[in-house]
């Protein structure tokens, strides 16, 4: 059964578009989720893929009814939890024990340096091996199964691409793996390439459609076709 | 099901309605010395006033303006954006697709909803829906025509999906009637969903 964040060509309702007069935060509590969860997330106790860890791991119930900033807020609680941040006795009473201790205290982000974490960001390249695919190769998707470090773990392989061929268009240098780097085992840095599907091929339908899908793929999320 | 049951979870022992569910982490953290508020204030602050579309706007104008910036963004977008402030949290590594005749790009996330954040500030809610994720893949022209938009046979439509820390920012092709404007002008027709594709450039309202 995939999981239910991967949700690449399931049936779904019709689009609702914005409106030029909506507002960028629907509700008040949006924007302070996203603020608090990029400033703790500033204390670099954990990486993006951590972080898109402990939302896609939320029970699936909750995952399905959760809107976005619920499973942002959700997944920073458990994530904090597990690192030890904050502790049961804390989150069933809703007030903190105990200062925590000097050490992480350092690492709080602080007024004068919001500008430079947000400009910074997080790069993911690192120097790496050379590439094994070239561009125009044929490649195959492996099962995400099969791409996982641990039992139930992460992985960006979308199961629509699974057992399907396509053609490497581009080389995208050397990334961060987030199939470790999700569960604190290292960054196993591979190289990541844009790998272009026919919808035909993935959809079973329209033979004759040029339309087609791009997916970046690690090279361990792939095989020679 | 990934940890349904296990002792990871901990997120439902807080209250169940969102807003008091963040008050009382919020709450929490500051207790604890964990949370500055000046600098959880100052993160609302530039998402909900600086970053936006305004800004992605202003690359598109130039590189339709000016051929030799057009041919360094497509090829090394995120040299060129790095050089002018724009690789900042989200946006580390941008890629531009060019619209073409031939050719009309799409982008989405399938497995969350990832984003170039510092050219187009926080993703809309449809674009966050479990219907676009579902279907953008799948369906691109039926969804095109959701947002009143038709692409011809005669053009293929070619969908990203960010499933990397790669995010894409689509170069639309410009309105014959916005030729020779300047950059400013430019700008305001390049509207935030022409960058997504699922909207193409609209000559500003009152021009």
């Amino acid at each position: 059964m995939k999981p239910p964040h991967d949700m690449g060509g399931n049936p779904s309702h019709p689009i609702i578009p914005d409106k030029p007069d909506d507002k960028k935060f629907e509700e008040a509590w949006h924007r302070r989720v996203l603020g608090i969860t990029i400033a703790v997330g500033a204390m670099g106790a954990w990486s993006i893929d951590a972080s898109r860890y402990a939302r896609e791991s939320l029970p699936r119930s909750d995952y399905t009814k959760f809107s976005y900033y619920e499973k942002w807020l959700s997944g920073l609680i458990n994530l904090l939890f597990q690192k030890g941040f904050i502790n049961k006795n804390e989150i069933q009473s809703g007030s903190g024990d105990s200062i925590a201790p000097l050490e992480w205290r350092n690492r709080v982000l602080s007024l004068k340096n919001v500008g430079a974490v947000l400009s910074a960001g997080a790069p993911t390249r690192r120097d790496g091996p050379k590439p094994i695919f070239s561009i125009g190769q044929k490649v195959c998707a492996k099962l995400p199964l099969d791409t996982l470090s641990i039992k139930n773990g992460h992985t960006r392989l979308p199961h629509y691409i699974s057992g399907k061929a396509g053609t490497i268009i581009k080389s995208h240098g050397v990334h961060v793996l987030p199939n470790t780097n999700a569960h604190f085992l290292g960054e196993h840095p591979e190289n990541l390439y844009a790998v272009e599907f026919k919808a035909s091929v993935l959809w079973e339908q329209n033979p004759s459609s040029s339309d087609t899908v791009v997916v970046d793929c690690w090279e361990s999320y792939l095989e020679a076709a | 099901m990934p940890h349904d049951r296990d002792e990871n979870h901990v997120h439902n022992l807080l209250p169940a309605e969102p807003a008091l569910r963040v008050k009382a982490l919020e709450t929490i953290l500051l207790e604890k010395g964990l949370l500055d508020q000046q600098a959880v204030d100052a993160i609302i602050d530039e998402y909900e006033k600086r970053i936006g579309p305004q800004i992605g706007a202003k690359i598109v104008a130039r590189a339709w303006s000016d051929p030799a910036f057009k041919s360094m963004l497509i090829a090394d977008s995120e040299t060129v954006l790095r050089e002018a402030g724009l690789a900042g949290r989200q946006g580390e590594h941008v890629v531009v697709v060019e619209n073409t005749n031939k050719v009309h790009n799409l982008v989405v996330c399938t497995l969350c909803s990832c984003y170039p954040w510092p050219l187009l500030g926080v993703p809309p809610a449809w674009y966050k829906s479990d219907a676009y994720r579902s279907r953008a893949v799948s369906e691109p022209r039926k969804i095109l025509s959701e947002f009143g938009v038709d692409i011809p046979k005669s053009q293929s439509v070619r969908v990203w999906d960010s499933t990397a820390e790669i995010r894409y920012l689509v170069l639309p092709l410009q309105p014959k009637d916005s030729i020779g404007l300047p950059v400013p002008e430019l700008a305001k027709w390049v509207t935030r969903n022409s960058m997504i594709g699922t909207g193409l450039p609209l000559r500003p309202v009152g021009d």
